[in-house]
């Protein structure tokens, strides 16, 4: 019982946050400047959500940011695959190497080559533009792992068995393999989706465009110049509120599917 | 022969779209910021002036640098240790088969998937110092207000909440799974030989799961070296640099400074940090786990 109270507490409180800053967002700016501070507004100014999202080009932000998640997604799937394809089911002199050097590209954060690489999208003449953003975030050492594991539970048999009916390994990996791991493939694509949805060190440094700008971006500078740095605070916290949104029904969706992707992960460092 | 030449060359064409785009963006750059920063360079001169180990020893004899250090390793410390306690005690809590345990997972779990630019914003609203909710709770507790983001000494705390906040509940997730894998019997054959809960934490789960805590805390450190978003919406690095890690030291003196020299020997040093955490978690990893 005393267990059951205190995850209720702990779990409310973690959750808390979020009710803040939606119900923030209804508050006139009289209230929300009022101490203490109000827990259900006095009125429910629903302008604040409306202001916000004319304030700045929110809905195009937020489209902006789930095209460019969906289409490195799709870029993912196929590098992911072909490469976890190789790495499990092949056999060539460079294997070896080749997963030594994704184990590594795990430990190396990216963000440390972020100068090097805006100075090579500068070079390819990409910054800018989403193809660079897409380009640049095409392939993930975590999609590959991922893939790679869930690729080594299937059976080698399997893909010999393919070999002797005279399939070419293009045919083996898409129409016997991959479907046999379809759930890691959902891991997969939803955790790049949020992490992509979700990126703005890296956006924010090689598109300067307001038009391109992707959703965390817009939000950011919605917060900094339209927000008047704090001065409108209601409409700020509406704004966060809806770029929340959508991830947090995705997630509520998704859930058991993002949570296998613990199962996966955990997986990784026994091999 | 050529059989097994055409084998060969048929892995290599599997494994192309995803080398390629890795050699571009990240093998390359990892050759190219060693060499950059071995040079003095501003992004626009034509000419990169090689200077040799410049940038390393200005670094080595600037306390700018050793404050960010210090920062780094507090901010490392300060989110690391505190993830995997309170993510191992909520799984804890919620293992016992507790009803409703998927609501609470859930609501634990949700800040991990929210983008971290957004809640950093709302979280700037609760450590407002005149009228904010963290203000208001520590008046309950009869403390006296705090200026949270805008006090040198507490900034770097209130930037480790947020991240607390984002990660314990991910952290729980883990644990969960590796609770759920320990072997029952085990346990029970302890409870017969007499021992007590602390006893059966100590020497049977605690070892069991290391895996997962060796992992964790590798990924965390990872990721408590590249926090950035929190830190630029929450602080930008201040007041008085009381929240500026080496990344962000980086990131400043990269794109605002336009210092490409000094920036990427930073780059270099978190790089090299990473090596050396690998290193040795590899060598612990080994004798210290328990598979």
């Amino acid at each position: 019982m005393i267990r059951y109270l205190l995850l209720a507490v702990i779990a409310l409180g973690t959750a808390f946050p979020f009710y803040w800053m939606v119900i923030s967002g209804f508050k006139t700016n009289d209230e929300i400047w009022q101490f203490p501070p109000t827990f259900w507004p006095e009125t429910f100014l629903w302008s604040n959500y409306v202001d916000a999202w004319h304030a700045a080009p929110f809905a195009r932000y937020i489209l902006n940011s789930t095209g460019v998640a969906l289409a490195i997604c799709l870029f993912q799937i196929v590098n992911s695959s072909m490469m976890a394809y190789a790495l499990t089911h092949m056999k060539f002199r460079l294997k070896g190497v080749l997963t030594s050097l994704i184990l590594v590209g795990y430990m190396i954060p990216s963000t440390a080559v972020y100068l090097p690489s805006y100075l090579v999208l500068s070079e390819l003449n990409l910054l800018d533009s989403y193809t660079g953003l897409i380009v640049s975030n095409c392939v993930s050492v975590f999609s590959i792992f991922l893939i790679r594991q869930a690729f080594m539970q299937v059976s080698h048999e399997l893909v010999e068995a393919g070999q002797l009916d005279g399939a070419s390994h293009f045919r083996i990996l898409w129409t016997i393999i991959t479907p046999l791991v379809r759930s890691s493939f959902a891991v997969m694509v939803l955790i790049t989706f949020i992490e992509q949805y979700n990126n703005y060190f890296w956006p924010m440094l090689i598109t300067k465009d307001p038009d391109l700008q992707l959703v965390s971006a817009g939000l950011r500078s919605f917060f900094v110049e339209g927000g008047a740095y704090g001065l409108a605070w209601p409409q700020i916290l509406a704004a966060s509120a809806f770029t929340i949104a959508p991830l947090l029904i995705l997630f509520l969706f998704t859930q058991k599917t993002i949570m296998q992707s613990v199962n996966i992960t955990a997986g990784v460092n026994k091999n | 022969m050529r059989l097994k030449l055409w084998r060969e060359s048929e892995a290599v064409l599997f494994t192309l779209p995803a080398l390629i785009p890795l050699l571009i963006f990240w093998l390359g750059p990892l050759g190219y910021i060693v060499y950059l920063s071995f040079t003095d360079w501003d992004f626009m001169s034509p000419d990169k002036l090689f200077v040799g180990l410049d940038n390393y020893s200005y670094l080595l004899t600037n306390s700018e640098f050793y404050r960010s250090l210090k920062v780094t390793l507090l901010f490392g410390l300060g989110s690391v240790i505190p993830t995997i306690v309170g993510g191992l005690a909520l799984a804890m809590l919620m293992n016992s088969r507790i009803k409703s345990s998927g609501i609470f997972r859930t609501l634990l779990f949700s800040p991990w998937v929210t983008p971290t630019v957004a809640v950093s914003i709302a979280w700037s609203w609760i450590f407002e110092p005149e009228v904010g909710l963290a203000n208001l709770m520590l008046g309950w507790a009869g403390v006296s207000p705090i200026g949270w983001l805008r006090d040198a000494d507490w900034a770097l705390v209130a930037v480790l909440i947020v991240t607390l906040w984002k990660s314990i509940g991910w952290a729980m997730v883990f644990y969960l799974v590796a609770l759920r894998n320990l072997p029952s019997d085990l346990l029970e054959a302890a409870s017969i030989d007499g021992a007590n809960s602390w006893d059966k934490f100590r020497s049977i789960t605690l070892p069991l799961i290391s895996p997962t805590t060796f992992f964790l805390s590798i990924i965390l450190t990872i990721q408590s070296l590249q926090a950035y978003d929190q830190i630029n919406v929450m602080t930008q690095g201040g007041p008085a640099g009381s929240t500026r890690t080496l990344l962000y030291m980086y990131y400043q003196s990269a794109f605002e400074s336009f210092n490409v020299g000094e920036a990427s020997s930073i780059a270099v040093v978190i790089i090299l940090i990473c090596v050396l955490l690998s290193g040795v978690s590899f060598l612990l990893g080994r004798r210290l786990v328990h598979y």
